[in-house]
């Protein structure tokens, strides 16, 4: 069966009519209303026909073609504004695209009339259209209580800005630097799409994350994952207007699928692609929430693969690395000490529930890097492997004098010395540097603590402390394809297609050209 | 408009090419064992540029799965399984060594008089290998043993005992002979669609040891206050 799309006319009153009593169980237009409306001089109606082959396959002319859905515009000639009157699609041919191709029609229809603006009121409880309109750009503006008769349902008023909807592109960003593959879809800086496949339980009994797994996982997640991005943000891969990879720093064989792919994504879809830089997209996420990255900022990335810290003047053009970890990673120490207690891994969420009850007081575990005379050379390092240690030697000296150890103590204390360290250091940066901003990024923002912590001292020293919602935080594509769409809008030059995955991108390329 | 064939293979070099049946249109050909992930974009590219061909008009996308070493045969069956989703072509899976084996009876027809052992390094003093008898009717190698994974040595001495009269050619695949092979299983309806990589071997990666200062059942936990209300 085929679909094709056409100006409604008088004749198909009767056929509109009929789906018109299928979709608005007590609430449809009358006839003579509908009519009316067809008729109108500042109205632009449409219907969708299927086209199928006939009973009577003998005959030349055995095509049925039938009305399946229509929609209508009114805009009136004076106005910058116009409305989307309604929208049905015959319940029997919905899941195909066919409201979205309406849709898109009306809205060609309202730019080739000069609209600025398109408004439309859909139901509340209706979360499938909303999504439609939320993926072609509208923006909830309005509510109105009980709007929807005799259902008792409000209405949501949502608005399109036409001119501004030209200039926001909708990119398409793949993640897969460590163990989590990631497919995220922005239009400009508004989160469309943020789809996560993690391999973390195969990493499980090995203690920490194994690169071939990790790279194996990618390779079988990438489709699947697509799918699912592409379902949430409602668009098709037709609709994406370039492409943005993770090309480091992280795992190099798993970078390479992300790379791999993206590539053969972008050249099969003839559209741009961004190779940008995993860290930076840490801190560029921020625009999916406020808009903006407000600079300069101080950023802290730690997850288990990465403990930075950040000045980010300008997200686009000025990154510098102020510090990182010599060692291990902050999220490792969670995932090494979590072992030596006797708790699962990732270590992070199992410390973290294990501390609850202790007293992050009972042992004081060393902070590394703290001392005067390390402080001179690695201010704004970390080490977290002779912490890491000393949680080892403490049990291992605890348990020959047959003290009774409460896990509790010991995680709450660990924890306690690991977020002090990390947030001292990211604190004196903004002091230093008088940059009134933290944004903290990466999997272990997950830790209550952290978070705690973070936000009494920030108070204290009047810094401005953003943490992005989680899914955000950890590992994923759409902070890809934020940072992507950033370079995009920006009119950077897309990146050739002779990039490489590198595991050890330093933080001051955002972009990599070629 | 015409059809095309999009081959994929990076078990050795990286490699592309665009067929229209079995007649190759265009083909990019790096011989180098490396920088996969940096030449696949292009040689995709300009196998497109080359045949004069739009991604709509790639209706199938064949790739070699392996076996081979992992990291760079997983940027081909990435990047192929990617493309099929951009062109909204049909993937097929086609595993590299009896790509190999066609291109070997093809070029030199007295090979198909004996069976013939086609390897490939898998380092670590082990080869990839396959054992073919001839063509079949739809001339597609004909498998008798493999693929698998061992030292040459012993399986050059189990072979024996079986074939005693088998030959050896090391090889490494090509996208032109991917894509012929491709087009003769999809004619005679014997093609596969999964493209899921051939490893043949479990990743390197060892269970750590029970950590010796660990802490036994023995150890007293407070509940956590959520637990105990």
């Amino acid at each position: 069966m085929t679909y094709s799309i056409r100006a409604a006319s008088k004749l198909d009153l009767a056929e509109i009519m009929r789906i018109e009593h299928l979709c608005f169980i007590g609430d449809a237009w009358s006839e003579a209303s509908m009519a009316d409306e067809l008729s109108e001089s500042h109205t632009s109606y449409f219907v969708v026909e299927s086209n199928s082959p006939g009973q009577n396959a003998d005959s030349e002319d055995s095509t049925l073609v039938r009305v399946v859905g229509y929609a209508g515009l009114s805009k009136h000639r004076m106005s910058v504004q116009g409305d989307i009157q309604t929208i049905a699609v015959d319940p029997a041919h919905r899941g195909q695209g066919l409201g979205r191709l309406l849709m898109q029609k009306l809205l060609e229809t309202a730019r080739n009339q000069n609209t600025e603006f398109v408004f439309l009121e859909v139901r509340a409880d209706n979360p499938v259209a909303q999504a439609l309109y939320r993926s072609l750009g509208f923006k909830v503006i309005d509510r109105r209580a009980r709007y929807y008769q005799p259902d008792d349902v409000d209405a949501l008023v949502m608005q399109l800005e036409v001119l501004a909807l030209q200039k926001q592109p909708i990119v398409l960003g793949i993640e897969s630097s460590c163990d989590e593959t990631g497919v995220g879809i922005v239009r400009g800086n508004e989160l469309l799409a943020n789809v996560i496949s993690s391999s973390m339980e195969l990493h499980a009994r090995f203690g920490g994350v194994v690169p071939e797994v990790a790279a194996r996982a990618h390779l079988e997640a990438l489709q699947p994952t697509l799918h699912k991005a592409l379902a949430e943000a409602g668009v098709s891969l037709s609709d994406i207007d370039a492409v943005a990879v993770a090309n480091g720093p992280g795992l190099a064989g798993a970078l390479m699928v992300g790379v791999g792919a993206a590539k053969a994504l972008a050249v099969g879809l003839g559209k741009p692609i961004y190779a940008v830089n995993h860290l930076v997209g840490h801190v560029g996420v921020d625009v999916l929430e406020h808009g903006q990255v407000e600079t300069p900022t101080i950023a802290l990335l730690v997850s288990g693969g990465h403990t930075s810290l950040l000045l980010v003047r300008d997200l686009l053009d000025d990154v510098e690395l102020l510090g990182e970890t010599i060692d291990d990673a902050a999220g490792e120490a969670f995932d090494k000490v979590a072992r030596v207690l006797g708790l699962r891994y990732p270590g992070g969420p199992e410390i973290d529930a294990a501390a609850t009850s202790g007293d992050p007081k009972a042992i004081r575990f060393p902070r590394g890097l703290s001392l005067p005379k390390d402080m001179e050379k690695h201010r704004y390092d970390f080490s977290f492997s002779g912490l890491k240690t000393a949680v080892a030697r403490w049990i291992e000296s605890a348990q020959a004098s047959g003290k009774e150890i409460d896990v509790a103590d010991v995680a709450a204390s660990f924890r306690e010395a690991v977020v002090d360290v990390l947030v001292t250091k990211a604190v004196a940066a903004c002091v230093d540097h008088g940059v009134p901003r933290l944004l903290l990024g990466g999997g272990v923002v997950a830790n209550k603590r952290l978070r705690e912590v973070a936000a009494e001292r920030c108070a204290k020293h009047g810094i401005e402390l953003r943490i992005p919602a989680f899914k955000l935080c950890t590992d994923n594509g759409a902070m890809i394809a934020a940072l992507g769409a950033q370079l995009f809008m920006a009119g950077r030059p897309a990146s050739q297609l002779s990039f490489g995955a590198d595991s050890t991108l330093p933080v001051t390329t955002v972009q990599t050209l070629a | 408009m015409s059809s095309f064939l999009l081959a994929i293979d990076t078990t050795s070099g990286t490699s592309v090419a665009i067929l229209a049946g079995e007649t190759v249109v265009a083909e990019v050909h790096f011989e180098s064992g490396m920088k996969h992930a940096e030449l696949i974009g292009t040689a995709i590219a300009q196998v497109l540029e080359g045949a004069k061909a739009r991604p709509t008009q790639v209706i199938a996308v064949a790739v070699g799965r392996g076996p081979a070493l992992f990291t760079g045969l997983r940027v081909g069956i990435a990047a192929g399984i990617m493309f099929s989703e951009a062109s909204s072509a049909g993937l097929v899976g086609v595993v590299s060594h009896h790509a190999i084996a066609l291109q070997l009876y093809s070029e030199r027809p007295e090979l198909l008089e004996q069976p013939l052992l086609v390897t490939t390094d898998a380092r670590r003093g082990e080869i990839y290998w396959c054992l073919y008898g001839s063509l079949d009717a739809t001339g597609i190698p004909i498998v008798l043993r493999g693929p698998s994974v061992a030292k040459q040595s012993e399986i050059l001495e189990n072979l024996t005992d079986s074939y005693p009269d088998f030959k050896v050619e090391t090889g490494g695949a090509s996208a032109v002979w991917i894509g012929r092979l491709a087009q003769r299983q999809i004619l005679a309806g014997q093609h596969n669609t999964d493209v899921s990589a051939m490893y043949l071997r479990a990743p390197d990666a060892v269970e750590p040891k029970p950590n010796q200062y660990a802490l036994g059942g023995n150890i007293q936990v407070s509940p956590a206050p959520d637990e105990v209300s």
